[in-house]
């Protein structure tokens, strides 16, 4: 029967999603004092949104008051974690940046790269947004405003990072165009 | 029988001077790095190694900004700093955004060109897609070595920013001014500028302007202070044009000028670092130093900044992605061109320069094919172009205010126009050249070609209230009065309120023996701006040559007020006095002008005469 072929397919369509979006791999970072953190368990089931930055990354720091701004936004329904994938960074050479930048958000390293894996991120500065679901919904750019390493508009005109988000909130779908962000390869790292 | 001073003060040659142009850019590191040998490696499919092929390349090109101190946001020093950035090294590389060198290749060569070859940059990508192998540590050359601090030793003399600059973490680029007085009491001359720029990492380029006037000390808000703006005009009231160009960009060392083009610094300049800063993230500090290194030599070689323009020919329409301008120029004397600086805005698109030589032959200067502001720079030629007399030389740039235009200020474009803001636009293109072959005897070949090239100017731009005031502070310079007086009032006819155009009209046609005329136009300048010192002084001499001696003395006196320690304003406000009979009032002010100037001399003169009229009696 026709019915029954039509649900089967739809089960295993869930199955693929689960797998794609993570939860059969770690999940989970260092924060800056050793511990292990699974940064989904610690959303108490808000959007979960990873920003992943390198230190070293002028372009990650350009972008440190947009992440501020979008994270003020949205606090209330997603839950923002900045990411360090760098290993060899120590956890007091993030504390003074993150002092510096003036980020409110939590911190984590990731130094397996298990949250980088999860977010199919390949670049900082790129995000990750996980659904309620924990569904990886996007994972890109936060915006347009660099074009290449020596050009930046003078403000963004598109916000993938925001549409993400909104669309996370409003079970929205996302177009998944797969823009990826301009600044340093997070495969460059150790 | 008493005098009024000479001095009428008029912008004789108030010389309207666009101010963005500083020094030199020297970029290599003081070391002879090897060429990549590619003989043993650089074949396909041969291994390319860090030590052996990559390291050359990133210590002669790459290390001189990209070290622990200088802009670059990371080191490129070791092989473990260059494989945590490789790719991105291969994205910057191919895309040719670094090295950051604009020009194209060409047959006048630049000094110092920092530009990778394909080969090169083929080089790095292999390296990268064979796995960024590091190879056999005996390849590995020396570290290159590199001078801490000031790049010429210790200057003769360190200015610091009063002030520092705290940069906003975000927004768009921030343009900024530095004044820096020069603390010295007698001409002193220099050869070489060096700019500390601050935290290199966020200052993407400065210039020094030098400010003979004053004038931008007041737009401070306080001493110190510094002001915003990206574009910077002096007005300069005798014949002293532009002549260096004093610029840092990352990786900039400092330029020692030839012998006998030392930059003359006067007692009460002020020198303006004009800076272009980028946001960083965070809020950054900024505050700037300038060394000094000073030269027994005086000049014995003037060049000067000849600048092509076409602002008024910008009105651009939204959308247009190709709107050409262009201007040209025809030599009047024969030249060296030793540098050549390029300037335009965001819309700024391909940008071209030649020079047609009086034997047919077309050079190229420059062509940037692909303007960027953020990486303009001023271009040294390796050696001297000679120009000859006859010589064309152009400019041609496009502009493109469309939306595929990612820099574009506005979104959705809009019309844009030529102006100082830097969501305005310009067209500009400096040359700095040396005339040469010239007969001493037939005056300064450098007013030959700035009279030629204020006539060229007028003729481009008829309406354009500028070129007419140049043009006629020119003609007042080499003594042509009634043409100075044509030029002045054709400027007035485009700007019938303006100050500066009212004041300069008006003295010189009390210089021609008009005072009467000449008074009406000193008081529109008064009624545009009633605290302008220039002119309360003019009208007070077309006044005094009206025999209205109380109407003198009173806008010598208003004078005053505004500078009061004036000694020629002093004085000529005792010659009104005593032209009224009221010696002793008179002979004050004499001795008052002579207390701040000994040597005044309408005050010496005029003392004596007084002392002689007083004992008559």
């Amino acid at each position: 029967m026709a019915w029954g072929k039509f649900r089967s397919r739809l089960i295993l369509l869930a199955m693929a999603m689960l797998v794609s979006c993570g939860f059969g791999h770690a999940q989970t970072g260092l924060s800056l004092d050793g511990r292990v953190v699974n940064p989904f368990a610690a959303s108490s089931g808000k959007i979960v949104v990873l920003v992943f930055v390198r230190r070293d990354c002028p372009v990650s720091g350009r972008y440190a008051p947009a992440i501020q701004q979008i994270s003020k936004r949205y606090g209330d329904s997603a839950s923002f974690w900045l990411v360090y994938p760098d290993k060899s960074e120590t956890a007091q050479a993030i504390r003074k940046s993150v002092a510096e930048y003036g980020y409110q958000i939590p911190v984590l390293r990731d130094p397996q790269r298990e949250l980088v894996r999860l977010a199919h991120v390949q670049i900082t500065p790129e995000v990750a947004v996980f659904d309620r679901n924990r569904h990886l919904i996007y994972d890109g750019r936060i915006d347009d405003r660099y074009i290449d390493l020596s050009r930046a508009r003078p403000a963004p005109t598109t916000h993938e990072l925001e549409d993400a988000i909104q669309a996370a909130m409003t079970g929205g779908s996302v177009a998944r165009n797969e823009v990826r962000g301009v600044g340093c390869y997070i495969s460059d790292l150790d | 029988m008493l005098h009024f001073g000479s001095g009428l003060n008029s912008p004789a040659l108030a010389m309207w001077v666009l101010v963005l142009l500083a020094s030199a850019c020297v970029i290599a590191p003081l070391f002879a790095a090897p060429a990549p040998q590619q003989s043993q490696t650089g074949g396909l499919g041969a291994q390319i190694t860090f030590n052996h092929d990559i390291a050359p390349i990133m210590f002669q090109t790459c290390a001189t900004c990209h070290r622990l101190g200088e802009a670059a946001p990371f080191s490129l020093l070791t092989y473990s700093d260059v494989k945590k950035h490789a790719h991105q090294i291969v994205d910057a590389t191919k895309s040719r955004a670094m090295p950051p060198w604009l020009p194209e290749p060409q047959e006048l060569k630049f000094a110092d060109e920092m530009r990778l070859s394909d080969t090169e940059i083929n080089l790095i990508e292999r390296w990268v897609e064979q796995g960024e192998v590091e190879g056999n540590p005996a390849d590995l050359p020396p570290q290159p070595k590199f001078v801490e601090g000031w790049r010429l030793g210790k200057p003769d003399m360190i200015l610091t920013a009063k002030k520092p600059l705290v940069l906003s973490p975000q927004g768009t680029d921030t343009y900024w001014n530095f004044i820096f007085p020069v603390p010295i009491q007698q001409t002193r001359w220099v050869k070489a500028v060096e700019i500390r720029p601050g935290d290199k990492r966020y200052v993407h380029h400065a210039n020094i302007l030098v400010d003979r006037t004053g004038a931008s000390r007041k737009r401070e808000s306080e001493p110190g202070a510094g002001f915003g703006g990206m574009e910077i005009r002096i007005e300069s009231q005798v014949f002293d044009p532009d002549s260096h160009l004093l610029f840092w960009k990352p990786g900039t060392i400092p330029y020692v000028e030839p012998d006998g083009m030392a930059l003359r610094l006067d007692k009460g300049t002020d020198l303006i670092l004009n800076t272009h800063l980028q946001p960083s993230g965070k809020p950054e500090v900024i505050q700037p130093s300038i060394g000094l290194y000073f030269t027994p030599q005086a000049a014995t070689k003037l060049p000067m900044l000849l600048q092509l323009e076409n602002d008024l020919r910008l009105d651009i329409p939204p959308g247009d992605k190709n709107f050409l301008v262009t201007d040209e120029f025809t030599l009047p004397v024969d030249v060296d061109l030793m540098a050549i600086y390029p300037h335009a805005h965001y819309l700024g698109k391909d940008m071209q320069a030649f020079a047609a030589l009086p034997d047919g032959t077309k050079k190229t200067l420059i062509h940037i094919p692909q303007w960027n502001l953020n990486w303009q720079a001023v271009y040294r030629y390796a050696e001297p172009v000679r120009l000859a007399k006859g010589t064309t030389v152009s400019l041609r740039y496009t502009y493109d205010n469309s939306d595929q235009n990612p820099l574009n200020p506005n979104h959705p474009p809009a019309r844009v126009v030529g102006g100082n803001r830097s969501s305005d636009e310009m067209c500009h293109l400096w040359l700095q050249v040396l005339p040469v072959n010239f007969d001493p005897a037939q005056g300064d070949p450098r007013m030959v070609l700035q009279e030629a090239l204020s006539r060229h100017n007028v003729e481009k731009n008829p309406a354009d209230f500028e070129a007419h005031y140049n043009l006629a502070a020119m003609l007042q310079a080499k003594n042509n009065l009634d043409g100075a007086v044509e030029e002045f009032a054709a400027a007035v006819r485009l700007r019938p309120q303006d100050a500066t155009g009212n004041n300069a009209l008006g003295a010189a046609l009390v210089a021609v023996g008009h005072p009467d005329q000449g008074a009406g136009y000193l008081q529109t300048a008064l009624k545009s701006r009633p605290d302008y010192f220039d002119a309360h002084y003019n009208l007070g001499f077309a006044l005094a040559g009206q025999d209205d001696f109380e109407g003198a003395a009173e806008q010598f006196r208003l004078a005053l007020q505004l500078q009061p320690k004036d000694a020629a304003v002093e004085a000529n406000l005792g010659v009104a006095l005593a032209e009224l009979g009221r010696y002793p009032e008179a002979k004050t002010h004499f001795e008052h002008a002579l207390q701040m100037d000994p040597r005044q001399p309408v005050a010496k003169e005029n003392l004596e005469a007084l002392r002689k009229e007083m004992g008559k009696h």
